[in-house]
């Protein structure tokens, strides 16, 4: 345990020093898995599937603010979205600015989740974020993960039926939009993933907030539980066809991811980047006080001279 | 200037308020500038604007799906009937979000006053500190 603790230390250290550096390059490799991703699934505007755009979009997302890797994730889904069918992109365009609309401005930070929830989903382990959100979020971001989970669901949705809607008549443009809605509308594994990860997101807030011991643990392990129980409940009522195997896989794995996530970032304070050369009952400080130039005035003295008919001069 | 001459607890002080700017305190140091009536009342009014845009998207997407049967029905339907429905709906939708803003930004002002009264205390501590280094 101490060499872990050692090793979260140095982390904690190369962080704190490399901070400038490593922030901008966890947003590169973010925006381009993000959109790597997206090409991989959806891939249907070839000039998107350039991997030469992927790295410069990427680039510039890692000097830019966060949210700005949603924006351009949802430009690269609309794109391949309107190379489908214009409608398509018409539904995804309607739904994306509800989202905005609606709820991202109120919570702006929470829009992480929407981007990381349809790609944990593409890996088989979106169960990292209702059981993460819920130790360090509040029920409140419930909804960032059904937001999460409706897009995963539309991209996924229209990745399987892509030929059938470009297949449906072209000039029935009404068609296929009232084909998409009404599959997202009917999708019922969209809904029994909303429930599961709400009921996850709840069972792990309240259990986390009681005062026992290891109350984090407990709170993960019951809230990995409660989804797996919900999504094979939903698989029993509704024949969502989830392969069950795969949930509790992929559950064990997003416990371990969290545990780890528990140990290395919830622990660590890594949002204080003061440089420390002193310490008191609060921090460590890392300050870096650079004194400014200043230069000395030259002093004027003012000598009087006195001479028969003359007044005085000044030096 | 000498090193000896920097002084330990107003970097400290300094220190702490510019983790406080960096980390979410910019913003309630905004919203702390506004009074409450105003800063919730803008809010609410973004909220009214962007629920307005949000139920024209939805009422948009209303039709198009049942375009066909709002077409046919065009000519029978009591359309001041169906008008009076809509503005209906669009109050119900635009109260009901505006009220959520309401109590979202209440509680966030009140969070920001109470997170900057800190900050104002550290900030009269600190122009003590500089009062009393400049009597030195």
């Amino acid at each position: 345990m101490s060499v872990l603790l050692e090793m979260r230390e140095n982390l904690k250290n190369i962080y704190n020093k490399h901070e400038v550096f490593i922030t901008p390059v966890l947003k590169f490799l973010l925006a381009m898995v993000s959109l790597a991703t997206i090409n991989s699934t959806l891939g249907y505007m070839n000039k998107l599937n350039n991997p030469v755009i992927v790295i410069v979009v990427s680039l510039m997302c890692s000097f830019l603010p966060i949210n700005f890797i949603i924006i351009v994730a949802t430009l690269f889904v609309l794109g391949h979205l309107y190379a489908i069918t214009l409608e398509c992109a018409l539904v995804a365009l309607a739904l994306f600015l509800l989202l905005y609309l609606l709820y991202f401005r109120f919570s702006p930070k929470d829009t992480l989740v929407v981007l990381l929830l349809p790609i944990l989903f593409l890996l088989k382990i979106p169960y990292v974020i209702p059981i993460a959100m819920g130790l360090i979020a509040t029920p409140a971001s419930i909804v960032s993960v059904m937001c999460g989970v409706v897009i995963y669901y539309l991209i996924y949705y229209v990745e399987t039926n892509a030929t059938a809607i470009s297949s449906l008549d072209s000039e029935n443009a009404v068609a296929k939009i009232r084909y998409i809605i009404d599959g997202m509308l009917t999708n019922k594994a969209m809904l029994v993933a909303i429930l599961a990860f709400s009921a996850v997101v709840i069972i792990v807030f309240l259990i986390r907030k009681l005062s026992v011991d290891h109350a984090w643990t407990v709170a993960m392990v019951v809230g990995a539980v409660t989804g797996v129980v919900v999504l094979l409940m939903g698989d029993l009522v509704f024949e969502t066809n989830i392969s069950i195997l795969g949930v509790i896989i992929g559950t064990v794995i997003s416990l371990l991811l969290v545990k780890v996530l528990q140990f290395f970032i919830f622990n660590v304070d890594y949002t204080r980047t003061e440089f420390a050369q002193f310490e008191d009952d609060e921090y460590f400080y890392y300050v870096k006080a650079i004194p400014k130039n200043t230069v000395s005035k030259t002093e004027k003295t003012v000598k009087k001279i006195t001479n028969v008919g003359d007044t005085s001069s000044m030096k | 200037m000498d090193i000896f001459m920097l002084n330990e607890e107003r970097i400290k002080l300094m220190t702490k308020m510019a983790a406080y700017e960096e980390h979410g305190g910019k913003k309630n140091i905004t919203i702390g500038s506004f009074f409450r009536g105003d800063y919730i009342g803008l809010q609410v009014l973004k909220s009214v604007i962007c629920a307005t845009i949000a139920y024209a998207i939805l009422f948009g997407m209303f039709i198009v799906y049942d375009f066909e049967v709002f077409m046919l029905d065009i000519y029978k339907m009591d359309l001041l009937g169906f008008g009076k429905k809509v503005f209906l709906y669009y109050f119900i939708f635009v109260a009901a979000y505006s009220l959520i803003s309401y109590i979202v930004h209440s509680i966030r002002y009140n969070r920001a006053k109470k997170s900057l009264k800190k900050y104002n205390f550290n900030l009269k501590q600190l122009t003590t500190l500089y009062e009393m280094e400049t009597k030195k």
